[in-house]
């Protein structure tokens, strides 16, 4: 087994670092795929967002004259390599498990809100205003999403502690461990709240339609990203290529983290995600439109709070 | 360790190539063109997706670019600030005949065609509209020329 991997490999080469960003951005060429293919079209080749990554690395960036140089250019270098550190904080069933000193929940949870961040400093430092709409919207999507992710986590983190004799286990080997002995989250009645919870923050984490909107290119014109270009919209690239594994992996650890070990562990893990993009984001997003933000912020409000609450309340009180 | 450096270089080439944005500005078009444009890009018949093409919202991201319309008065000090922002190196292509000599708008007091008076034109896809696979195929041959300027 890979648990001997040292924290530099873990976060450059696998399962963070390269191992992650390849995976990303195959699994973003399939999402494209994917959509053509239900629309009707050839669709580009699965290979696009790596071409697409090339092709911004040997363009040049320019910078507008209202922004705030470094900022502006700072503002991708911390989204992507925050990113990098995250997804060696993803555990990979029956492979890969971080190592404690690197972090774990809490530290997984305080980055994931990075990119968000990150997309609204580079918003209001690229001085545009479509850049400063997409930064109020970026924050109000992220205070409506947050609360109940944090309640999901709480409420995965109550089950696995209570069914251990503790309160509480914010440590996501034990939230593993616990579900390989008692069976898997997303089986059990319990936990399935949540689960629609979780299923509804993804895509709005991940920003993809119906919760692209402070990114709506057809409103705002990709809003934080309008001024970005060459390199440094790359490194956005990279973000959240990354952010996708990272959201992904964690959803899997979180409800069903079921995996044998070895190699195959490895290839069922990576069979998961792929299954959890197609079908929870490409067939999502080709599927509804793209919400207002007033809609979207009070639908969080409503339903995946609503149903995080009522998770944690059975959880608690069972 | 020269060639092995061209080699990567050449191969970089080959990939970034294969990834050509789409950037639309309309010069005062009378929006023809613009529905032509559109269909390439969104039925399945002429997916244009399929050679790695994609539109993209900001001038910023662009790396080929169409233009429509005879470039009136009125827009005429937006299109070419537009076009400034979009960063080198790019490809024009000039859809529908009103960019190349003004088309059925020729005479008229407030029209500047034809673009290339002020914008360096590539590709000059002429029609009026133009069929979709016209703008494909001028689209096919801008990212030719893509290749050599990239």
């Amino acid at each position: 087994m890979l648990e001997m991997l040292t924290t530099p490999i873990a976060a450059l080469l696998f399962p963070g670092g390269l191992f992650a960003l390849a995976f990303g951005l195959a699994l973003k060429g399939l999402d494209r795929r994917l959509a053509a293919r239900l629309q009707g079209r050839v669709g580009p080749p699965l290979a696009q967002p790596l071409f697409d990554l090339v092709k911004l690395a040997r363009k040049r960036t320019m910078v507008p004259d209202i922004a705030a140089e470094p900022v502006f250019l700072g503002a991708p270098l911390i989204g992507a390599v925050s990113m990098l550190l995250c997804a060696a904080l993803v555990p990979i069933p029956g492979v890969y498990t971080p190592d404690t000193m690197l972090g774990d929940l809490l530290v997984l949870l305080y980055l994931l809100t990075l990119p968000a961040v990150v997309l609204m400093i580079a918003g209001s430092a690229s001085g545009s205003p479509f850049g400063a709409i997409g930064f109020s919207r970026e924050m109000a999507l992220m205070l409506a999403y947050e609360g109940p992710l944090v309640l999901v986590v709480v409420a995965v983190a109550m089950r696995t502690g209570l069914g251990q004799g503790d309160l509480i286990s914010f440590s996501l080997s034990e939230i593993i461990a616990y579900q390989q002995t008692h069976g898997a989250f997303l089986f059990d009645p319990v936990m399935w709240p949540a689960l629609l919870a979780f299923l509804a923050f993804y895509p709005a984490n991940l920003g993809i339609v119906p919760f692209d909107i402070p990114e709506a290119e057809t409103e705002v014109l990709e809003g934080p990203l309008l001024e970005y270009s060459g390199p440094a919209l790359g490194l956005f690239k990279v973000m959240s290529a990354l952010k996708a594994v990272v959201v992904l992996g964690l959803g899997v650890a979180l409800f069903y983290p079921l995996a044998p070990d070895g190699a195959l562990g490895l290839l069922v893990h990576l069979a998961k995600l792929t299954g959890m993009m197609l079908i929870g984001i490409t067939v999502v997003r080709l599927s509804c439109g793209r919400m207002r933000i007033d809609q979207a912020f009070s639908f969080f409000l409503k339903w995946p709070l609503a149903l995080s609450l009522l998770s944690l309340a059975i959880v608690a009180l069972a | 360790m020269t060639t092995l450096l061209e080699k990567i270089t050449d191969q970089a080439r080959a990939l970034a190539v294969r990834s050509p944005w789409i950037y639309r500005i309309n010069a005062g078009s009378c929006n023809g063109c613009d529905v032509e444009c559109a269909t390439t890009a969104l039925i399945p018949r002429y997916d244009v997706e399929r050679l790695g093409c994609q539109y993209c919202g900001s001038p910023r991201h662009a790396d080929i670019v169409l233009i429509t319309g005879p470039l009136t008065t009125r827009v005429k000090e937006d299109v070419l600030r537009v076009f400034a922002e979009i960063p080198d190196p790019k490809v024009t292509v000039a859809v529908g005949v009103c960019p190349i000599s003004g088309g059925i708008f020729r005479d008229g007091y407030a029209v500047n065609a034809p673009i290339d008076k002020y914008l360096p034109v590539d590709i000059n896809v002429p029609g009026c509209p133009p069929r979709p696979q016209a703008i494909i195929e001028g689209i096919a041959q801008a990212i030719a020329i893509w290749r050599e300027r990239l």
